[in-house]
């Protein structure tokens, strides 16, 4: 048998992997309401995914570079701020990874189940 | 403020111009919703204290910075092996043996001190490794930015053919690197040693002796090199095909009988040498050739004796080679 002492990193790396792209379903699904930056992530964190500033953000713009999200900038509480919301296209995508997500959800239960 | 506003110019300087303006406004008002936040919880102020505990918590600006771009790098993942196969082919088998066995002999044959001569090859060489690191680097980085045709267009039928190895060759435990290293390193230094203080010497002066050299040493002179040259092509070899045991134990077989063959050509001599001195009596001249002929019929026969069991092992090696390759 091989055995190797278990590297606290590995399991870090494979679940940031995992929660990839968990992230961008989770962040497309919040976004079917306008929200802007700060209170999207305290929506993922109240629905227990935390995510931090230095990923949501560089996720955001590149979701929006791909046309899934749109985003303007508007005055709230005397401040400007940039608000997000899905767009047609990313409504459509976001179906068809909804239902990749539960295949693959079913999936990976049969053969956890299998075992 | 103050802080923030500094932190966020830091961040600036490492976006590209066009998205400046936009990340840090988006980033700004980020960071200052979190500040007010802090303040309604705790109900005060925040001091710099505070503020640098959030930027700190943010990242160091280049990386916040970095977040925001896209990944990027010099050579990507599927050029990157090829990357170093080129590396170690141009860097360590071609550079290295083009100065040591051409560029190297010639700028210390011809330097007027042989150790600056040497001290220069390697600075040389050294110098030229860096160049042709950066060269090969750029080539690979500009193959990089152009689109890999040939990952779409290629066809399974024209990969190349597995090479039939002769087994012979293959059988038995590949040779380490550190022995063939040290068999290509000690053959040049020797080649080198031996051509620039021994080659076709008449004699030698050892402080109030004077040593002549008997005509016999002739025969020495091109058997000793050709071993030398020997111990190269066995560290060339071995490096390169490590697992072709058969070749290497036939390179040492005939390092051996070279060198039992120069050994018994010197043996058969019976004199090697003629003592002579102008402060040391003919009687002590007498005393020391003896003696000095006793180490040589020594020498000698340990060499050959050695030389004689190294054959017999290498012979076993490449018969063993054989046998294992055939079951």
């Amino acid at each position: 048998m091989h055995s190797r002492k278990m590297n606290p990193e590995l399991f870090e790396n494979l679940r940031l992997e995992l929660r990839r792209g968990c992230l961008s379903v989770a962040v497309m699904v919040q976004l079917r309401v306008e929200r802007y930056g700060y209170t999207l992530r305290k929506s993922l964190a109240d629905a227990g995914l935390e995510v931090d500033e230095g990923t949501l953000y560089p996720l955001l713009r590149r979701l929006e570079s791909q046309g899934l999200l749109v985003s303007e900038w508007r005055e709230e509480n005397k401040r400007n701020k940039r608000f997000y919301r899905l767009s047609p296209d990313g409504e459509r995508i976001l179906g068809q990874l909804l239902d990749e997500w539960q295949g693959i959800n079913g999936s990976i239960n049969r053969i956890v189940q299998g075992e | 403020m103050e802080l923030l506003d500094r932190y966020l110019n830091a961040v600036r300087f490492w976006l590209p111009p066009a998205q400046q303006d936009d990340i840090i406004a988006e980033l700004g008002d980020d960071i200052r919703t979190q500040i007010e936040e802090r303040e309604a919880t705790l109900g005060r102020t925040l001091d710099d204290d505070d503020v640098a505990a959030i930027l700190k918590q943010r990242g160091h600006p280049m990386l916040m910075a970095s977040r925001y771009l896209p990944q990027r790098s010099l050579i990507g993942p599927v050029l990157y092996p090829a990357y170093v196969v080129v590396l170690r082919i141009v860097l360590l088998w071609v550079m290295v043996p083009v100065f040591v066995l051409i560029v190297g002999p010639i700028v210390i044959a011809t330097a007027e001190n042989p150790t600056i001569g040497a001290v220069q090859t390697v600075w040389n060489l050294a110098m030229a490794e860096v160049f042709t690191l950066g060269v090969v680097t750029l080539v690979f980085a500009i193959l990089e930015r152009r689109p890999l045709r040939e990952l779409e267009t290629w066809d399974p039928r024209k990969l190349p053919y597995v090479p039939k190895t002769t087994p012979s060759l293959d059988a038995g435990k590949p040779i380490p690197r550190a022995t063939a290293i040290a068999d290509f390193i000690l053959g040049v230094v020797f080649t080198g040693v031996w051509l620039r203080l021994a080659w076709y010497r008449a004699g030698f002066d050892l402080d109030v002796l004077h040593v002549t050299l008997a005509p016999v040493w002739n025969v020495a002179y091109g058997a000793f090199l050709l071993t030398c040259l020997g111990g190269i092509a066995l560290g060339w070899t071995s490096l390169v095909w490590p697992s072709w045991i058969r070749l290497r134990s036939t390179i040492r077989i005939v390092i051996d009988a070279v060198t039992v063959g120069a050994a018994g050509v010197l043996a058969s001599a019976g004199t090697w040498w003629m003592l002579t001195s102008p402060k040391i009596s003919a009687a002590d001249l007498a005393q020391a050739a003896h003696w000095a002929s006793v180490g040589m019929k020594i020498a000698l026969a340990a060499v050959a004796i050695v030389s004689l069991i190294d054959v017999f092992q290498e012979a076993r090696r490449f018969f063993g080679a054989r046998q294992g390759s055939a079951k």
